[in-house]
């Protein structure tokens, strides 16, 4: 039960110049699930290790509950760590493995035990507890790597990629039970991914990191529906938003024969520092499909995606001279054919924009 | 049940024995003059090794004369009083004794300030890491030749040490323990070194998150972990130590604390006037005996260690 607070915490790996981490700020509440979430070399993992002790803070600081750990080896931080290859000691047996922090804090025998088999019973572990890391199956060990940080009863729960070893069916069932598992406990948690569909279905809130840089943090929701910037509104969401920059009219944004409609404000917003375009961008489900009389944009199709439920369209449109790709999803029915050419428009009202040189979003 | 299935679905499926059967008749079938070959050079590589200590194991159960008129016999019966006669009258029971005691302790010494040193050098960053580890593989090419004389005087000199010093000085068990270990240490550093950098970092990392301190960190879970490689290393100092020669010689020429080796060559020295061969066999096969038995037990041990650098 704890706050965790990044306060301008920065990492530089010696022999670079870049932070690998860069100033980050950020608070993450009382029983919350923070999600990092970014393309690899982000610094997402970095800033875990840096709450885990596993890295320096070369400046600013890192509280747990408003106590200064910045400089306190791992294990005066009250923390536990689920690894990527879940890092189990290959020695002991999956009781040990769980019992052995609990050891070297002098619990006493029968509180480990207990701790340990309830632990057990909420993974599902009971039948290995004798059983070394290597006769146990991926999905096993993963949960016996759960375990070990349950059993601590920590104040913050770390993970690093926990599921990226997990076959994919696997790795749905697990994700859920995860978040149910931290739901249950209530121990604030930070977990760190790349892939963004975990950071979207898992977190309370989540984390953008681009670059060291914090990009963005706030609910799946607002992430998804007021993306900050054009690298979160494509990194968030899939298939992409479609992203384009286009030329910028006294009414709006020139995409081909449309015209995107922009308030006089992102007019005015957008043209600062002498710009003459604007980015635009649609999520693929926020595009209609019209017939060529309702003066939508000529897209060729190139692939067609049948999910079932739906269908993700992939295709190019000849916009001021230039091919630009586009990605609509439709409903499942009537689904166009290669090469064959359609009608598409966006939403009104459905769209993000973008300053097209700094990225940042305007309203 | 599944038998019954896993028949079922074995039978309209022809083509997979039938790829067996192939693979079969190229591999064990059909002659091979490469696979003649090898497998010749290891049966001559296999008797060249085994026949001599088998017929040295042979000899030891003969009597003299036996030895000399007819060494390529069986012997007529067993004599196990040349056992008696090498452990007691050769003093093969005392260089054991001594053997073992040298050994033991500078084995425990090198696996422990080894392991120890190559752990840290290979998993902590400091400065003068790199130095204090080519100081290490250094001594690996320095010839122990180069270092007898100066070697003797120093281990004279220790015996000036306050307290410690009979303990650590020539003739004692002390300073032949000290010389076997520093002697050992450059190799043993070298090969746990790149053992433990082998080793996974996560799994120190979750062992510092629990709660260890380096000190456990080491004993507790480096070390199990590294026990392929520390009981192939350690086989490795066994065998060193345990024929050493030269060393002894120099450093210990005091009668009563001879190490075995010493005792057999001092045993096939007085052949010239005693002849008592059959004695000097026994005594052979005692010094064999132990170096033997370790290598039974630790057979797949030493070959996990041993190629568990490659499948990493």
């Amino acid at each position: 039960m704890a706050t965790v607070t990044y306060d301008k915490a920065t990492r530089i790996y010696s022999g670079t110049t870049r932070p690998a981490v860069n100033a980050l700020d950020l608070e993450i509440g009382d029983g919350e699930f923070l999600v990092l979430v970014g393309p690899s070399g982000c610094g997402k993992s970095t800033s875990l290790r840096m709450l885990a002790g596993l890295e320096d803070v070369d400046s600013g600081r890192i509280l747990i509950d408003g106590r200064d750990v910045s400089h306190l080896p791992p294990k005066a931080r009250d923390i536990a760590m689920v690894f990527q290859n879940y890092a189990l000691y290959p020695h002991m047996t999956v009781y040990d493995n769980m019992a052995f922090a609990l050891k070297l804090r002098k619990v006493p025998k029968s509180e480990i035990d207990r701790r340990v088999k309830e632990a057990a019973a909420m993974l599902q572990l009971e039948e290995y507890l004798n059983r070394k890391p290597k006769a146990l199956s991926g999905g096993q060990r993963q949960r016996v790597a759960m375990g070990r940080a349950i059993v601590r009863e920590p104040q913050v729960f770390l993970m690093d990629e926990p599921l990226s070893n997990l076959d994919a069916k696997l790795r749905v069932q697990t994700r859920s039970q995860i978040a149910t598992l931290q739901a249950r406990l209530g121990i604030t948690t930070v977990y760190v991914t790349h892939d963004q569909v975990e950071a979207m279905t898992m977190g309370h809130r989540v984390a953008v990191l681009l670059d060291g840089e914090l990009q963005q943090v706030d609910t799946p929701r607002a992430l998804y529906d007021r993306p900050a910037n054009v690298f979160v509104a494509g990194f968030i969401g899939s298939p992409a938003m479609n992203i384009k920059t286009v030329a910028l009219t006294d009414d709006g944004a020139q995409l081909g024969s449309l015209l995107v409609k922009l308030t006089r404000e992102q007019v005015a917003a957008a043209g600062t520092g002498d710009n003459r375009q604007v980015s635009v961008g649609f999520r693929p489900e926020d595009i209609d499909v019209v017939s060529a009389s309702e003066g939508g944009l000529p897209l060729v199709v190139e692939l067609v995606e049948d999910l079932g439920s739906d269908a993700n369209v992939y295709g190019h449109a000849n916009i001021n001279g230039v091919e630009e790709r586009f990605v609509v999803r439709t409903t499942g029915r009537n689904l166009p054919h290669m090469g064959e050419t359609i009608y598409i428009r966006p939403k009104p009202g459905h769209y993000h924009v973008f300053h097209a040189g700094t990225g940042k979003r305007l309203d | 049940m599944t038998t019954i299935s896993t028949e079922a679905t074995a039978t309209p499926a022809p083509p997979a024995p039938r790829e067996t059967n192939t693979a079969e008749s190229s591999g064990l079938g059909r002659f091979n003059p490469l696979r003649l070959l090898n497998g010749g050079f290891l049966l001559l590589w296999g008797v060249l090794t085994t026949f001599p200590l088998l017929w040295a194991m042979m000899t030891s159960f003969k009597t003299n004369n036996e030895i000399l008129t007819s060494p390529w016999e069986l012997p007529s019966s067993l004599n196990w009083d040349n056992f008696a006669r090498a452990w007691t009258q050769a003093n093969i029971g005392r260089y054991f004794l001594n053997s073992v005691i040298v050994v033991g302790g500078s084995l425990i010494l090198t696996m422990l300030l080894g392991a120890m040193a190559a752990y840290v050098l290979a998993r902590y960053e400091f400065p003068g890491n790199r130095i204090v580890y080519y100081a290490f593989v250094g001594g690996m090419t320095f010839p122990v030749f180069l270092a007898l004389v100066p070697l003797f005087f120093v281990v004279d000199n220790l015996g000036s040490v306050p307290v410690l010093g009979p303990f650590i000085t020539l003739n004692s068990y002390g300073g032949l323990i000290l010389v076997y270990t520093a002697y050992s240490l450059p190799f043993t550093v070298f090969f746990l070194s790149a053992f433990f950098r082998s080793l996974p970092t996560a799994i120190a990392e979750a062992a510092l998150l629990d709660g260890c301190s380096h000190f456990r960190l080491f004993f507790q879970v480096m070390m199990p972990m590294a026990r392929p490689g520390l009981v192939s290393i350690g086989l490795f100092n066994f065998l060193g130590q345990w024929n050493q020669y030269l060393l002894p010689v120099v450093l210990m020429p005091d009668e009563d604390k001879r190490v075995l080796s010493q005792g057999l060559a001092a045993l096939a020295v007085s052949q010239g006037y005693r002849g008592d061969w059959a004695a000097l066999f026994a005594g052979l096969t005692i010094a064999m005996l132990p170096v033997l038995i370790v290598y039974l037990i630790f057979q797949r041990q030493i070959q996990a260690g041993l190629t568990a650098g490659a499948l990493k």
